[in-house]
């Protein structure tokens, strides 16, 4: 008679095991939030003993990798910028977060600066990454503000809530090493190795979804409240830990239909303006950016180019200094 | 309910434990309840339809062997389907509901039906079996052709009169392609064939029959089973044997590899180079039909294990439909190996009856003609899928006319690399007949040709023809290593450490690949 358990089935079954009990043991840490779906309080932030945090690539919060010491070192003006794929660029040393402490530097001044950009952060994502950033002194915190991306973050809320329930879709993803698995495929290889344009045709469905939820003006209304409310507390949270603000809204370059582009805030100024006050500064990138030839320093009508960073942290600076947030040679 | 969902990974187990513990009679009833309810996760108001040419069917099969029911049987079994609708009737909201011209009809059913099937019965032998047995073909080729090529053939009629200056006008119906008529129908069809021919008996149970024609694991795509096959493991109570879950888990765990990794991963590219709107270039015209070659093949022959596996776990055996059909050297090989229940269907219930190759010569090249191009057509309502037909039909001629290109299929009579070569050329063929079945109309087609005339290397091709590797070589490894057992997914034979490994493997490659919601293609179909 056989056996109900064969050795091969439980040679299967032990191989799992070992396997989950592998990644819960040595991977936890960049598993952390994965299916918090970046509304976990901490994902991504990992405080060393020896006094460093890393920002790592945690499932559920992909920053760059970076290492800061857990207070500013005395005398350095710490700099963190949040915000979605816009301020992220394509890396750290690219971006306008990066170039704004090289710049700094180079003027003589003690200053270090970090780029906690995670593309498709919306208002109330960002405001939980300002809540832990904020426990490690910046002296200033450059909001990117947006109203781009609150589609994705109802979107990832209304995931993180289904997740958290015990319903049978989610039984497979409980598992670290299977999730651990899924997310090597999907970050690794599936969006690494197949084109765009391949990736946007499977996912036409999402994308449809939120254009048709942007043609609306009640919803567009209600996202834009949302990202009122959300910044006007993100800045009170900050000022309360002693933390200067610069607010700096984004804009979007079309095409004018003569061959020529125009800039467009999307109402973003206007929500902001009132914002400023005792230690909260105002930026306009669509006023920065009219300044000069912007179009070659958009590479996609939303994402700038690198050079279009350090026009960014040019204005940045010069609005440091114009404010006598730091100063030259210090 | 699809068979890669957790509905079903839920309702599978709870199905066969419940099966083991009741008696025969029980079995049965959990049986239909189970596949009624699999079917109506989907719609439910298309059971009406099953219903129907279920009743149609069984009297029908017991009128051509000679057995006459009361009246009050063919009208009480007759007002099922009425009952059905009804009691949709009383559970739909707005959003679904039952036509009234469909209520009147069914309950117009059981009196017509009743009212013919006793003027049959006074027709005299020979020819009453015959009518009734164009009644069983007529209800089910009937509501085949309505539900799947009323509008094609009407659109088709519209097209063609307009050319001439005549605008008939007939309006297209908005018409739900019930899903799975395709195989339940050629299904109900050699049933009442077989019982005709005398080759097989006729159920007297209604409920046994009706379980027959339903059985959910092979109720929407297949393997579309014999009378003879399936019904005598019905009929009789299945011993439990350890052997047939330890088989049953192992195909499902195949199908599902088969089905989740190789066909949903390659369709991303497939999708790409078949869209309307995609640049097509050489490289990606070539690289979009390998996709969608091992997306049609995972996804069927995925969803054939699967079904086989869920019938093996009832300690019911399906037949073998998939026999590693891009190993074929000819066409004939390869219908002997791809969609083998639909090709031996076709042989024995079209090809064999216009009279197969017994007259020899042209009479058997007509047969072949025509037995394809309704092959090509069954797959559905769109005349590419006729032209697929005549391609295959095409391609038997050449083959059977040509006596290298023969001499090509037989393996014991070449030495490898022949053999090798053979292969190669008839997988280049299938790929011309996959772009024509893939494409939406005559103009993508021509399309697709068409890019093999520009051959510049275009950004994303390399890196996607990587992935479409990554998830097609595991595939044929496990076919290679399965090859000596005759069957795909058997590699019994491997010592079991290795088994153990390549089921955690398996396992792993699913769980990596799970998207929600993409149906399988042959649900269409």
């Amino acid at each position: 008679m056989k056996r109900w358990l064969t050795p091969s089935f439980l040679l299967m079954l032990a191989l799992l095991a070992g396997s989950e009990l592998v990644v819960r043991v040595f991977f936890q840490r960049s598993m952390s939030g994965r299916f918090e779906y970046g509304y976990s309080p901490d994902a991504g932030f990992v405080e060393n003993a020896d006094g460093t945090v890393n920002l790592i690539r945690a499932g559920g919060r992909p920053f760059f990798p970076q290492t800061f010491s857990r207070t500013p070192p005395p005398g350095t003006f710490r700099v963190m910028v949040i915000g979605d794929s816009v301020p992220r660029g394509a890396s750290v040393a690219t971006s306008y977060a990066g170039q704004i402490g090289e710049k700094l530097r180079a003027m003589g001044i003690k200053a270090e600066s970090f780029d906690l950009g995670i593309g498709g952060n919306g208002s109330a994502r960002s405001e939980i990454i300002l809540r832990k950033a904020l426990d490690y002194q910046p002296g200033l915190v450059i909001l990117h503000v947006d109203n781009g991306d609150e589609f994705e973050d109802e979107r990832e809320y209304n995931r993180a809530q289904a997740f958290k329930s015990w319903h049978p879709k989610n039984w497979l993803m409980k598992s670290l090493f299977i999730r651990r698995i899924y997310e090597f495929k999907t970050e690794d290889i599936f969006w690494k190795w197949v084109p765009t344009e391949v990736r946007t045709l499977t996912a036409v469905n999402d994308n449809g979804s939120k254009a048709l939820a942007g043609q609306d003006p009640e919803t567009r209304r209600r996202w834009d409240e949302r990202v009122r409310k959300n910044t006007a507390e993100g800045v009170a949270l900050a000022r309360a830990r002693g933390a200067k603000v610069l607010l700096l809204t984004e804009a979007r370059e079309h095409e004018d239909g003569h061959g020529g582009f125009y800039l467009d805030d999307r109402g973003l100024d206007d929500l902001v303006r009132p914002m400023p006050g005792d230690g909260v500064y105002f930026l306009s990138m669509k006023q920065i950016l009219q300044k000069t030839d912007f179009a070659p320093l958009f590479s996609d009508g939303t994402h700038l180019r690198p050079p279009g960073h350090a026009f960014v942290a040019d204005a940045v600076v010069e609005k440091l200094l114009e404010e006598k947030i730091v100063a030259a040679g210090k | 309910m699809s068979f890669v969902s957790w509905q079903y990974a839920l309702f599978l187990p709870a199905i066969v434990l419940l099966y083991w513990q009741l008696p025969w009679r029980g079995r049965i009833f959990l049986l239909l309840a189970a596949s009624y309810f699999f079917y109506g996760m989907w719609d439910a108001r298309f059971l009406a339809l099953l219903l129907t040419t279920t009743v149609v069917d069984y009297f029908g099969a017991l009128a051509i062997a000679g057995r006459r029911k009361s009246a009050a049987k063919v009208i009480g079994i007759g007002l099922l389907p009425l009952g059905w609708l009804l009691g949709c009737l009383a559970f739909y909201t707005a959003q679904r509901t039952v036509a009234e011209g469909i209520i009147f009809a069914a309950a117009a059913f059981p009196v017509v039906y009743g009212t013919v099937y006793h003027l049959l019965w006074r027709l005299p032998a020979e020819r009453q079996r015959r009518a009734f047995l164009l009644l069983s073909l007529g209800s089910n080729l009937g509501a085949l052709g309505f539900f799947k090529y009323f509008n094609f053939f009407t659109g088709s009629l519209d097209a063609l009169f307009a050319k001439v200056g005549w605008n008939p006008g007939w309006t297209l119906l908005h018409v739900i392609l019930p899903i799975g008529i395709s195989f339940y129908t050629f299904q109900s069809i050699s049933y009442a064939v077989d019982v005709y021919r005398g080759v097989a008996k006729p159920s007297d149970d209604f409920f046994t029959f009706a379980a027959f024609v339903s059985f959910f694991p092979q109720l929407v795509s297949g393997p579309i089973e014999r009378r003879n096959d399936l019904l005598p493991q019905l009929e009789k109570p299945a011993q439990f044997e350890i052997a047939n879950i330890h088989l049953g888990l192992r195909l499902i765990l195949t199908g599902l590899f088969k089905k989740v990794f190789v066909a949903d991963n390659c369709a991303l590219l497939a999708n790409y180079a078949f869209d309307p709107k995609t640049a097509l270039n050489g490289p990606w015209a070539l690289l979009g039909v390998l996709a969608f070659a091992f997306q049609i093949y995972g996804d069927f022959s995925g969803y054939t294990d699967i079904a086989r596996g869920s019938a093996r776990l009832l300690g019911i055996r399906l037949n073998l439909n998939f026999n590693f059909p891009y190993f074929a050297a000819s066409p004939s090989d390869f219908w002997r190996r791809w969609h083998m229940t639909l090709s031996f269907w076709f042989r024995d219930y079209v090809y064999i009856p216009l009279g197969g190759n017994r007259h020899g010569g042209l009479n058997t090249f007509r047969n072949l003609w025509i037995t394809m191009l309704l092959a090509g057509l069954w797959h559905g309502a769109n005349w590419t899928f006729v032209l697929w037909g005549g391609y295959y039909a095409a391609l038997l001629t050449l083959y059977h006319a040509t006596p290298g290109l023969r001499r090509l299929a037989e393996p014991e009579k070449n030495p490898r690399w022949k053999i090798i070569f053979g292969v190669a050329l008839m997988f280049a063929f299938t790929l011309v007949g996959w772009a024509i079945f893939r494409s939406k109309n005559l103009e993508q087609l021509g399309g697709w040709f068409a890019a093999f005339g520009n051959w510049h290397a275009t950004v994303g091709w390399t890196k996607s023809f990587y992935w479409w590797l990554l998830h097609v070589v595991p595939l044929l490894l496990l076919q290679i290593a399965s090859w000596k057992s005759r069957d795909e997914v058997e590699f019994a034979w491997f010592p079991w450490p290795l088994r153990g490994l390549v089921y955690a493997l398996l396992f792993l490659l699913v769980a990596s690949s799970v998207a929600p919601d993409v149906e399988f293609i042959y649900f269409q179909f």
